[in-house]
């Protein structure tokens, strides 16, 4: 991949993205508008309708007295500018909201999704090598189990084993409140409470990567190169390495990145669940006060998210999988 | 003392195969420096025998029973690393198709030099260059530095020899390994083959189903039909006095000059090509224009009543491109099509259907070509239906296009996937005459099949032709069909038709450049197959 | 016709999972269907004491925090799960096959505004999508159901639009179009029939997941406030946790075995069209 096709690759994926994001933005405003009320209310929430004020200063702000053309230029040069609007509940911006608690939800979903991949790889790619046998049997049963049952009830069912039964791990927060720790201490703190919602988050998505991965692999071994690798005589486990999992990989990857996309919108139901201070929680109060505000600011947050991500995976294929001509 | 020795090898086939046995009974011997070629049709168990050499049998297949001597050691009785030890370093191993060969996510130097590390002889740069440069590929730095992707088929072949062949082993088991390739790079390898066969002495296992090659380059032939060895012998003698009457039907199956000489056919023309022109575009995106890859330019052919036309040419020629402008399937830039006194190319698609009716095609792929999800005999009448007959009359029909098809009428009411290659190769050919075509175009109609099926097929169509006067333009890459079938040939290299004629003189004193390599290509073009007592 | 469903029938059955599957689905049908009669009261009834444990007092499960029946909570939102996961699944296939089709069997600038409006659905996350259309459209069966429509198509597009593509060029459609056959007995003769067979397996993994996202949402409380759902048993049982574990686990272990179910039937549906199609020679 030289670097000027890398340079032109790069420019036009940022362009397709700043369409996208664009796309959103509208999307978000015809909801606003689409949503039944007046969409100043809509915007104010259910906190805010109440006040005629705060009602007739939105209107204002937003033109929404305006033909429909304008008031979407308004919206959109809102957003560019960084303005997410304004929750009336908390009287604070909705972009400051979303950013303090930014990094918990990248936290979260961070482990979660390296515990998913690591596992998933593993655990994939073992009963693929040991396919019809017991190990196959059991990681194949166990990832159709996780990938069957509701993520905030393994959330729950882990709070009742380890925090209510067990007492090994603390069931909701980020930290322990008052307890002011500070360097290590702190971290191995937030680790604690770290566990049972990454746990529940990444184990759902083990299951699937470990199938995407185990079927990729089966796929792959039947393919006429491992056997010009074995007609080699190449050992065992550098046709598993270096000849099947190598090219295993490129369809987990594509299949792997759709996936992550989704891990971010679940994440909701796990910030829930473990009262975890992130953007979820942050969506799921929102939805209790009816504050569309900070619903649409978290939907277009997660889903910039997605295609930075959408963006890294592209650029992980490209360079692992030398066919694909990067323009 | 030979080299490898087989003796009463037998593999079973899971149980629910079409028979109990993959091969049964298989004893051969080869020697130091000679070419043992195996040949079958598919299905006659030549790949497992030479699998199971290898070890590297699948799982469902066992071996019940027999040995395999090979440097004084039985390799049945061999444990897995042992086996694999031998492999590659002892006996190398070439498989049929080159372009999936290869790992497509590891460069060719990595690929080859995996080869001598894995048993401990270095793989250093400098080794991996003399071994590609061994295979004859020009420029190996570049060549060692690629990814498989950019390697041609003759390229990524050469490329596995080299690999095979790394640490000198004294047997190479070559299975099939030209079948997939054109028939100018087909004659490459096999000399390839044949000057390291040589020079080191070593002893090769060729398997094929093209007599053909085993003319060109076998010491020794054994056939093999259903599982089993039926004759064995020196090729000379095999090839021009077979014994045993499976081979004697294999033989008389090989295409060869047909007796007849034809008049030439006189009268309009049916169909005129003049400067046809179709051009791809492969790549292209916003800022940045493609690269033109001219699919056909420049063709000019006449065809006239009764005539059987071929387009002979090797993967890429444009010949099925060409054949596609003629049916509307390809939309050429420019050019004329005539058929009659209408140029096809400038109609729309609403004005097509009475031309449809006259200008029918057959397909080369006997498993795509019909629809697995209806019963042969609505595949059959779906063309009449279409222009305007009744349902029942349409049945009618296709009963009796089975009959003149050699297919029972029960097959009307069964589904594609209970026949053969060869009988839904027969039911393609009945559901385009379904409309009583003047014009047929035939898109490589044998060459998807065996070569006794093949003859069967040909003898079909010829036995068509001449009772419905049909007039026939014939797509084939395999010179001696052309030679069988086709009155006039025209030979197409990369878009261009280089050159046509009367097939008897095109084939005796060849023009163009081209046209004399690939005549020079067709593997064993010296042996005549000889004329059979039995058909 | 009644041989190759004959066939389809036998190797489905042949695999275990997918006849376990299918049993377990019948059951939970049959208890929908039955709810009314081995409960006849309304799920929201106060039927005793709330926090009864299960086998106390004629609670076969328990009793919530209003003393509500699980049991008949569990039988009831079988109803619930079931509908919405059906009805959300046909609305997305149609949508979803209309739209790949239309792409895949165009092509050109047709191919790329379709496959822009995919992504976009696809690039966004679906389950806060879901959320967002719920909560603004107020939640009630319809809405719940279009939403779960809404995020689901994207897959059924990709597929069929893939088939559509492979099937074009394949030589039985290219002789259809020799034959003079016309573009839509093409399109629904030759090619729709041999592209559907991938959708029926992604159907029944696609009312899996409508049934996993309605749980989802009514468990944030974004259910058919009429209509009593597991999701939101589950929800109503968080806080509760401690001192009724059975409010969240009997309802979250009937939402696992029916989504378990539906995909095992799933997968029994793949291995099943598969082997016919890879049949050969």
């Amino acid at each position: 991949m030289g670097r000027l096709r890398l340079v032109r690759f790069l420019a036009l994926r940022v362009v397709k993205m700043v369409a996208m994001v664009f796309a959103i933005v509208v999307a978000n405003f015809l909801l606003v508008h689409a949503a039944p009320g007046d969409p100043a209310s809509v915007m104010a929430g259910e906190a805010g309708a109440a006040d005629p004020q705060f009602l007739a200063q939105l209107r204002t702000q937003f033109g929404l007295d305006q033909p429909l053309s304008t008031q979407l230029w308004v919206y959109v040069s809102h957003v560019a500018r960084g303005d997410l609007g304004v929750s009336y509940r908390q009287q604070r911006p909705v972009a400051s909201l979303i950013a303090e608690r930014l990094s918990a939800t990248l936290l979260l979903n961070g482990t979660a999704f390296v515990l998913a991949i690591a596992g998933g790889i593993a655990l994939g790619a073992l009963a693929a090598r040991r396919v019809g046998h017991a190990a196959d049997s059991l990681i194949t049963v166990l990832a159709l189990g996780f990938y069957a049952t509701p993520i905030f009830w393994v959330g729950l069912m882990l709070v009742l084993v380890f925090s209510v039964w067990l007492d090994w791990l603390p069931s909701f927060g980020m930290n322990t409140v008052g307890a002011d720790l500070t360097g290590l201490a702190a971290l191995a703190d937030t680790a604690s409470y770290l566990v049972l919602p990454a746990l529940t988050l990444g184990l759902f998505y083990m299951a699937v990567y470990a199938r995407l991965t185990r079927a990729a692999m089966l796929e792959v071994a039947s393919q006429d190169f491992v056997r010009t690798a074995r007609a080699k005589g190449v050992p065992e486990g550098g046709v598993q390495r270096r000849h099947i999992l190598r090219n295993a990989l490129l369809p987990v990857i594509t299949f792997g990145g759709i996936q992550a996309g989704q891990l971010i919108g679940g994440s909701i139901l796990v910030e829930t669940v473990f009262a975890w201070p992130g953007i979820g929680r942050l969506a799921f109060d929102a939805l209790l006060a009816r504050d569309y505000q900070i619903l649409l600011g978290v939907f277009l947050v997660t889903s910039v998210l997605v295609l930075v991500f959408n963006l890294l995976t592209d650029l992980l294929y490209a360079w692992i999988d030398p066919r694909v001509e990067v323009m | 003392m030979s080299l490898l020795t087989v003796e009463n090898l037998t593999v079973a086939l899971p149980p629910g195969g079409d028979r109990a046995l993959a091969i049964e009974d298989i004893s051969f011997t080869l020697d130091a420096g000679e070419i043992l070629c195996i040949v079958g049709e598919s299905g006659s168990g030549k790949s497992v025998s030479s699998a199971a050499i290898m070890g590297l049998l699948p799982p469902a297949l066992k071996v019940v029973q027999g040995r395999i001597d090979f440097e004084g050691r039985d390799l049945l009785g061999l444990k897995t690393a042992e086996m694999r030890l031998l492999r590659g370093s002892r006996i190398g191993m070439i498989f049929q198709e080159p372009m999936t060969a290869l790992n497509p996510l590891m460069r060719v130097g990595d690929q080859i030099a995996e080869v001598l590390k894995v048993h401990g002889a270095g793989g250093s740069e400098g080794r991996v260059r003399e071994l590609i440069e061994a295979v004859q590929l020009p420029d190996p730095e570049r060549i060692a530095r690629s990814y498989p992707h950019l390697l041609s088929g003759g390229q990524r072949q050469r490329v596995m020899i080299a690999m095979a062949l790394a640490l000198e082993p004294a047997v190479l088991i070559a299975d099939e390994p030209t079948t997939a390739l054109d028939v100018t790079t087909q004659m490459q390898i096999l000399g390839l083959i044949k000057e390291v066969q040589a020079r080191r002495g070593m002893g090769v296992l060729f398997i094929t189903h093209d007599f053909g090659v085993v003319a060109e380059i076998a010491d020794r032939v054994a056939v093999m039909q259903h599982g089993r060895i039926v004759e064995t012998g020196p090729a000379s003698e095999v090839l021009n006095r077979p014994q045993h009457a499976y081979t004697r039907a294999l033989i008389a199956a090989v295409p060869r000059r047909a007796r007849a000489i034809e008049e030439a056919p006189k009268g309009r023309p049916v169909l005129e090509l003049i400067g046809v022109k179709k051009t791809y575009w492969r790549g292209g995106a916003l800022f940045a224009p493609g690269i033109a890859v001219p699919a056909v330019s420049n063709a000019d052919i006449v065809l006239r009543k009764g005539e059987t036309l071929g387009l002979v040419g090797e993967s890429g020629s444009g010949k099925s491109t060409l054949a596609r402008c003629v049916v509307n399937l390809v939309h050429p830039e420019q050019g004329t099509i005539r058929f009659h006194d209408t140029d096809l190319r400038l109609l729309q698609r609403r004005h097509w259907k009475p031309f449809r009716q006259r200008i029918q095609m057959v397909f080369q792929d006997p498993f795509a070509s019909l629809n697995p999800r209806r019963r042969v005999g609505d595949i059959i009448a779906e063309g009449p239906v279409a222009h305007g007959m009744d349902r029942p009359a349409a049945l009618r029909r296709a009963a009796e296009l089975l009959a003149l098809v050699q297919l029972d009428a029960g097959a009307a009411e069964r589904f594609p996937h209970e026949f053969s290659g060869g009988q839904r190769q027969r039911i393609g050919i009945a559901r385009a005459l379904a409309l009583e075509p003047e014009l047929l175009i035939a898109d490589e109609p044998v060459s998807a099949l065996d070569v006794s099926v093949q003859a069967q097929i040909l003898a079909l169509l010829e036995d068509l032709r001449q009772r419905l006067g049909l007039t026939m333009l014939f797509i084939t890459h395999d010179l001696r069909v052309a030679a069988q079938v086709c009155g006039r040939v025209a030979v197409m290299q990369r878009g261009v038709i280089v050159e046509q004629g009367r097939t008897a003189e095109v084939f005796a004193s060849p023009q163009h450049p081209y046209t004399q390599s690939l005549l020079d290509s067709i593997p064993g073009r010296h042996w005549l197959p000889p004329v059979s007592g039995t058909a | 016709m009644n041989r190759i469903l004959g066939e389809f029938l036998s190797t489905f059955l042949r695999n275990k999972g997918a006849a376990v599957g299918f049993v377990v689905l019948a059951l939970v049908g049959v208890a929908a269907a039955t709810a009314g009669f081995l409960f006849p009261f309304s799920p929201w009834d106060m039927r005793g004491a709330p926090f009864m444990q299960p086998g106390e007092m004629d609670f076969l499960l328990g009793s919530d925090s209003l003393g509500r029946d699980v049991a008949a909570g569990i039988a009831y939102g079988a109803r619930v799960s079931l509908l919405i996961g059906a009805v959300s699944t046909v609305v997305a296939v149609v949508f979803g096959i209309t739209l790949g089709a239309v792409a895949g069997y165009a092509g050109g600038v047709v191919d790329d505004a379709i496959m822009r409006f995919t992504e976009f659905f696809q690039t966004v996350p679906s389950f806060l999508l879901a959320v967002v259309l719920v909560a603004i459209f107020s939640p009630s069966l319809a809405s719940i159901v279009a939403a779960i429509a809404i995020v689901s198509w994207p897959p059924v597009a990709r597929v069929i639009r893939a088939e559509f593509l492979s099937l074009r060029s394949r030589e039985f459609v290219q002789a259809a179009e020799v034959l003079g056959r016309s573009r839509t007995a093409i399109v629904f003769r030759e090619i729709l029939p041999n592209a559907l067979s991938p959708i029926i397996v992604l159907a029944s993994l696609m009312v899996a997941s409508a049934i996993l996202l309605e749980s989802g949402l009514s468990f944030l409380g974004l259910g058919d406030p009429n209509q009593i759902s597991w999701g939101f048993m589950i929800g109503a049982g968080r806080s509760v946790i401690r001192i009724a574990w059975w409010m969240s686990v009997f309802p979250g272990i009937a939402i696992f075995l029916t989504v378990l179910a539906l995909n095992l039937v799933g997968e029994g549906f793949s291995d099943a069209l598969n082997p016919r199609l890879a049949r050969r020679r």
